[in-house]
């Protein structure tokens, strides 16, 4: 645990040198008097206006000392004012440490991956090589037109869904365009237009979480596919199953691009001795999921248990569309939590 | 020169307390309140419940601190601060450019204004909460001796297997005490799900309270689950409701008696706020005798809602052509703009937080202002 105390601004106290220059010294992150332990210190990170800087200051071997309560920031300009009991003020400014500047951060890979995305797509998952600046998102990410110009009103305003780490950013198409009769998908219509063309752009000037910009722009294409209305059903999808004694991966074919980072915990594989360990890996573009058990296979019937949060890219869930239509009279909404999947391993011939 | 000490003349330390803010730890439902650190890795959403308490937001943590801020002087001055972004990074020692402003919310006893804020833009900004009283005096609040109590609702699955945290994290976007309860809204950065929470306080060990799915159609043909952006308590008609503003900005109300655990709730769409934006906050009031909502918006600005006849009000549900909004009238409010949060001060005045510049697609850009305003 590190602690921050943050308490006095001012300080009266101590002894009188007879020194005859006093200065102020910043050594360490902490500022301190020299040639005088009597008087009032106070550090200020603005303009005059401003309240003082939160720390706290106190008198080590006859000297005025103050630690700031946070670390000392880059951009800085800190203004320390020493007060003697008697005479004049001594002001004396310190810069922060050095911003860095040498680019080392980019863009990893953003999913989904594919090339085509359905015009209902409900989001966008940005991986970074390191942690990025909160706050800049809506400048940063472009979606242009064929001619390159930047489509206005693609992304839900105002929301920058992070990672605790800061290097994957959740980017939501505004639903309000994507669900069927909104007043904004009547005056829209969908972010993405069936058969347009269109290039997703980040800004190389998208600052990391040490405020340097990365080295260099992001560029995907795409094209606009058809609205993508039916769940996902588990029926439909294809098990090959590996042979017992083997490492080889699992694999489920889903028919249709999925949701990268919910296939990452939606889908397990429970055995005759409950839920195997493994890897998953998640592969063309999204429609193909294989889990490499720690431990070679074992004969014995298996399950594929499914959570029925498990979302395609549109978000429709298992048996659920993401925007139900009532007059095919679905309104009775799953609740179910999870579907199963039987399979079998089997000893190779 | 020789120097040396010829007298001690005093040892006094003017005290001005600003703030204690412990670095991030696990939160944990610990039921009581002690004088132990908050344990906030972030301060997000604000509300406040009873006597003084202050409900934290914490979307990193995945939790909700309750602070007893023990601010309870009752007071009517307006608070109007200018240049608030400038004067809580000065505090705290960073460029206006690396202090984020997330919520503001008003004491309801004091009428102090309490400002929750990151100490920088990366995953290890500090949380801050700072508190405004009417001469303007800034106080950051002392995390560390604050007694508190927090409420843990990381329910959440690790699918993460890369050594790293847990990438899931549910964002708080919206909270209010109401009834004994609080209720939290929030928005997942993996599913889409439109959880809302309500937990009793005081919180109880390990209690994590009831949640339930809300959903809302689409001019009564398509019905779809929406994340609440943000809402208010409300009565009409002597019926206590929850007025909630979606993602996708239908304004619905939704009776507190139907919020039970597990349930799928449908809220009655009473407006659409339009096109391309996002509603930020909302403000009941009546003025005049007559009932009004004051609603700010990322990209519409701030509108007034009237609302006299909220119990009859016919729902939005059928699929007829509307033009740019529908259902209860409102009027766009021009005398204050470039609003970024709105809250209820007393009963004919609201506070904003308003910005320099940007807004709506653009990051809002400083300075940052507190006014203190008349409900229009």
């Amino acid at each position: 645990m590190v602690r921050f105390t943050c308490l006095a601004v001012v300080l009266a106290l101590g002894t009188i040198a007879t020194a005859q220059s006093v200065s102020i010294q910043l050594e360490g992150g902490v500022f301190r008097v020299v040639g005088a332990s009597t008087g009032t210190l106070v550090v200020y990170a603005g303009a005059s206006d401003v309240p003082p800087l939160a720390g706290k200051a106190t008198v080590e071997s006859g000297a005025i000392v103050f630690r700031p309560s946070y670390p000392l920031a880059p951009g800085v300009r800190y203004r320390a004012v020493f007060t003697p009991p008697r005479g004049a003020a001594i002001e004396k400014t310190f810069d922060g440490p050095a911003r860095r500047t040498t680019p080392t951060t980019h863009v990893e890979r953003v999913y989904p991956s594919a090339d085509v995305l359905p015009s209902n797509q409900l989001r966008l998952y940005i991986y970074f090589s390191g942690p990025m600046s909160r706050g800049e998102a809506e400048q940063r990410i472009h979606v242009l037109d064929a001619a390159g110009k930047i489509v206005p009103r693609v992304f839900l305003p105002g929301q920058e869904l992070w990672d605790p780490d800061n290097r994957r950013l959740t980017m939501t198409f505004d639903p309000g365009r994507i669900k069927r009769d909104l007043v904004s998908n009547r005056a829209m219509g969908p972010p993405i237009g069936e058969g347009k063309r269109y290039t997703l752009a980040i800004d190389r000037e998208w600052h990391d979480a040490n405020g340097v910009p990365m080295t260099e722009e992001f560029r995907k294409t795409f094209r606009g596919g058809p609205a993508v209305r039916q769940p996902p059903d588990p029926k439909t999808w294809k098990i090959v199953s590996p042979a017992a004694g083997s490492h080889a991966p699992l694999v489920v074919a889903f028919g249709r691009p999925m949701n990268y980072t919910l296939l990452q915990r939606m889908l397990k594989v429970v055995g005759p001795h409950g839920e195997v360990a493994g890897a998953v890996d998640v592969g063309r573009n999204e429609v193909e999921w294989r889990f490499t058990p720690q431990q070679p296979w074992t004969a014995g019937r298996y399950r594929l248990v499914v959570d029925n949060g498990l979302e395609d890219l549109a978000g429709n869930k298992i048996g659920q569309p993401f925007d139900i239509d009532v007059f095919d009279r679905v309104t009775d909404h799953i609740t179910t939590t999870t579907s199963s999947i039987p399979f079998e391993i089997r000893v190779a011939r | 020169m020789d120097y040396r000490k010829l007298t001690v003349l005093s040892l006094s330390v003017a005290v001005l307390v600003v703030a204690a803010v412990r670095r991030p730890t696990p939160v944990a439902a610990d039921g009581d309140l002690t004088s132990v650190n908050a344990g906030l890795k972030s301060a997000g959403a604000l509300a406040f419940g009873p006597d003084g308490v202050l409900f934290v937001g914490d979307s990193m943590g995945g939790a909700v601190v309750a602070l007893q801020t023990d601010d309870r002087t009752p007071a009517s001055a307006p608070v109007n601060v200018q240049g608030i972004d400038e004067k809580i990074a000065a505090l705290v020692g960073v460029m206006p450019s690396d202090l984020l402003i997330n919520d503001v919310a008003v004491n309801p006893i004091s009428r102090n204004v309490y400002v929750s804020a990151a100490r920088g833009r990366g995953p290890d900004a500090s949380p801050l909460v700072v508190r405004v009283d009417g001469s303007g005096k800034l106080t950051l609040l002392k995390l560390d001796s604050l007694k508190h109590e927090s409420v843990n609702l990381s329910d959440v699955p690790d699918g993460n297997t890369s050594g790293r945290q847990n990438p899931r994290t549910q964002t708080i976007t919206d909270m209010a005490y109401v009834n004994g309860n609080l209720m939290i809204a929030g928005m997942s950065n993996e599913e889409w799900s439109s959880a809302l929470r309500s937990v009793p306080y005081p919180f109880k060990t390990a209690s994590k309270g009831t949640q339930l799915q809300i959903w809302h159609s689409s001019h009564g043909r398509y019905e779809t689950q929406a994340p609440v952006r943000t809402f208010v308590p409300y009565t009409i008609d002597n019926k206590q409701y929850v007025l909630a503003a979606y993602t996708c900005t239908p304004l619905v109300k939704i009776p507190v008696s139907d919020l039970k655990a597990g349930a799928q709730v449908k809220g009655v769409t009473i407006a659409d706020l339009g096109a391309g934006n996002q509603p930020i906050d909302m403000v009941p009031y009546t003025k005049d005798g007559h009932e009004y909502i004051l609603i700010a918006n990322s990209s519409f600005g701030v509108v007034k809602l009237h609302a006299d006849n909220m119990g009859q009000y016919k729902p939005i549900d059928s699929p007829t052509v509307v033009p740019d909004k529908a259902g209860a009238p409102y009027d766009k409010i021009t005398s204050v703009t470039n609003v970024r949060h709105l809250t209820q001060f007393d009963a004919s005045r609201a506070v904003v937080l308003t910005s320099g510049g940007g807004g709506g697609f653009a990051p809002p850009t400083g300075p940052f202002n507190i006014q203190t305003i008349a409900l229009p």
